[in-house]
């Protein structure tokens, strides 16, 4: 009992820290979600409600489009690295996949603005390859913009979660399935992946937030209506020095977050991750 | 003995640049139970992997019955393997794991739950159905695995030391259960192991392994008491080992007087020895102790070796004794304790010992004169203390 002073004081550098640097930030950006001139109310959520709306949808939208798609193509990354039988097309892969987890996400969104614009290289190839005419040819650089460089961003990410816990499982649950005559496929989906899900839903989840906080994506790419919440709060604050409608926009997307943050805490009191 | 069901001819197999296994045969009756036995490394689990088809051999060709599944994907074999881990899936129940391989082969509904409870009630796991793995217990688990494989009413039941996972005292009932199930069924089976026991209860016939080769195969009672080289004889728990001189005499192979053993005689019966030096080879058990100064040498048939206790230990039945026989220690077992110290002689009869030729740097340089020896060790029994 003669410890406690003792190791309040060893822990108190800490908690000033997280008390400092992330509470009272946080609490003083909810507090001013609801200031209203002198006074408190839900000013700032009326109308952020009817400004951005549509951009909150749009974001909720575009975040789980991407993070689907990010799943479906890790879970094939993945499992061609599991289960694949040609070594040297595993190498290359496994050499390959992880380099856009190195690229920040601003030097993504100005790669792919060159790349996805209407005389840019993804068009030029299509028309190449004779898919599109060059009348066709259409700017990529609006919400399909987005997804694509969300999804080239954050798949390796969790390509490289899934593929370290399927290379981790007991290969012969694997071939116990071969041996009773289960395609690769099956294999994949009735073996490999109900046996990583936790890991994949980590993953897919921590990819949510992130993506959820990316300003530099939406800016670069998606310069038009309806856009991603994160650049109308910097908007917000950088053209009208408006904190409480930021404020509000913070809060909301806060609230989106703690939705896929409630079921990844659920699931890891669970399988305790 | 009945037509040749599994055969394997001439099989090698190798990893890079080392050869696994070296032109395997072995014929397999149908219904036959084979234990293949060695120690770890042998083999004899790559030789398993090579017949269900998750290896490839270098040379050599698998048959089963008339057709050869040599290059066939494993699930195309008639083959079912029970693997060490068991690997059973964690995410599906008991029934479920059962009847997979049912639902893979598109059988209907009504027809795999008819099949997953007779499995469950052949194997005693009635009421467990819903349950996952990770809630049976090792054997329940051992259990469903055995009755994933033999769900699809395999040819030939494959078993990977399916025992090495479980508590003693669980094994020596499962081995019986096991054995019990194939007798039932009347399914080839091919079980590998490292335990020389479970092989003995379990089999029908045994086949030794040692670096990637066949040292021996036949059954149990006859690869036990006739072991044909000092690998298989030490394998089968003849660990004593002594270098004595001697060799063939006609139909009698002659073991010359040593440093510690008398001059005996024992019948040849087929064995092909070269003269000089020989490798004798006994159990703990299959020796008789008795003490120097209560009998003059043992005047019974076979080899009568002089020793001195070093210890004694009571491993349960009878009392197992490390003597030291000139430079060498050996192990005896006898019903009454001797006190370490205690001068003995250890017999053992011509059909517990298996000779073979002394492999090269294992012959001492020089072997003092026998009989003096020996004159000394009774001068020394005589003396009063």
């Amino acid at each position: 009992m003669s410890h406690r002073p003792l190791s309040l004081l060893l822990v108190a550098p800490a908690l000033a820290v997280i008390l400092l640097l992330f509470v009272v930030p946080l609490v003083a950006s909810v507090v001013g979600a609801f200031e209203v001139g002198d006074g408190f109310g839900f000013g700032n959520f009326v109308k952020a409600t009817e400004l951005y709306t549509q951009d909150a949808i749009f974001t909720v939208v575009i975040v789980s489009l991407s993070t689907v798609l990010i799943g479906l193509f890790s879970i094939a990354i993945a499992g061609y690295l599991t289960l694949g039988e040609n070594p040297r097309t595993v190498a290359i892969l496994r050499w390959l996949y992880r380099w856009p987890m190195f690229i920040p996400f601003i030097v993504t969104g100005q790669v792919l603005r060159t790349f996805l614009a209407k005389n840019g290289l993804f068009n030029n190839v299509l028309i190449s390859l004779g898919i599109l005419t060059p009348v066709q040819a259409e700017s990529f650089l609006d919400w399909r913009g987005i997804v694509i460089a969300f999804v080239w961003k954050q798949t390796p990410f969790v390509t490289l979660l899934l593929a370290g816990a399927m290379a981790s499982l007991d290969r012969s649950t694997i071939e116990a399935a071969r041996n009773l005559g289960a395609s690769r496929l099956r294999i994949l989906f009735e073996i490999v992946v109900p046996q990583v899900a936790t890991t994949l839903l980590v993953g897919l989840i921590l990819s949510f937030v992130t993506m959820m906080s990316v300003l530099s994506v939406p800016l670069m790419i998606n310069a038009q209506s309806p856009t991603m919440l994160t650049t109308d709060i910097a908007f917000r604050i950088n053209a009208y020095g408006d904190y409480g409608v930021a404020n509000a926009l913070g809060l909301v997307s806060l609230l989106i977050t703690s939705v896929v943050a409630w079921i990844y805490l659920r699931h890891g009191v669970r399988k305790s991750l | 003995m009945p037509e040749k069901f599994l055969q394997i001819d001439n099989i090698s197999v190798s990893y890079g640049a080392n050869r696994i296994l070296d032109g395997i045969d072995l014929h397999i009756a149908e219904g036959e139970f084979i234990a293949l036995l060695g120690s770890s490394g042998c083999g004899k689990t790559t030789l398993l992997r090579t017949i269900a088809g998750f290896a490839q051999p270098a040379a050599g060709a698998i048959r089963v019955g008339s057709r050869d599944v040599t290059t066939l994907p494993p699930d195309r074999r008639g083959m079912a393997l029970v693997f060490q881990s068991y690997a059973l899936w964690p995410h599906m129940t008991v029934a479920q794991n059962i009847g997979y391989g049912l639902k893979l082969r598109r059988r209907s509904a009504a027809d795999i739950a008819g099949t997953v409870a007779e499995m469950e009630r052949l194997l005693g796991l009635t009421g467990l159905s819903a349950r996952k793995p990770a809630e049976l217990s090792g054997g329940q688990r051992q259990r469903v695995a055995l009755g994933r494989a033999l769900a699809i009413n395999p040819e030939i039941l494959l078993l990977d030391e399916p025992m090495s996972n479980l508590d003693a005292r669980i094994r020596l009932q499962v081995r019986h259960e096991i054995r019990a199930l194939q007798q039932k069924l009347g399914i080839t089976t091919v079980h590998v192991t490292h335990d020389r026991e479970e092989a003995m209860v379990m089999a029908d016939r045994i086949v030794i392994l040692n670096a990637g080769r066949i040292a021996q195969e036949g059954r149990p009672e006859a690869v036990y008491n006739r072991p044909q080289t000092a690998f298989v004889a030490a394998f089968m728990g003849a660990e004593n080992k002594l270098i004595l001189p001697g060799g063939i005499d006609g139909d009698i192979i002659a073991i010359a007087a040593g440093a510690s053993n008398a001059a005996c005689r024992v019948p040849r019966g087929g064995r092909m020895l070269s003269t000089g030096h020989l490798e004798a080879r006994f159990r703990a058990e299959a020796a008789t102790l008795e003490e120097r100064s209560l009998a003059g040498v043992p005047n019974g048939e076979g080899l009568v070796l002089a020793g001195d206790i070093v210890d004694v230990s009571y491993p349960g039945g009878l009392w197992r004794h490390t003597v030291r026989v000139g430079s060498e220690m050996i192990q005896v077992d006898a019903p009454r304790a001797c006190a370490p110290g205690t001068a003995v002689h250890v017999t053992i009869a011509p059909d517990n010992l298996f000779l073979f030729d002394a492999p090269a740097g294992t012959i001492p340089a020089a072997l003092p004169h026998p009989a003096t020896v020996l004159n000394e060790a009774r001068v020394l029994e005589a003396s009063p203390n």
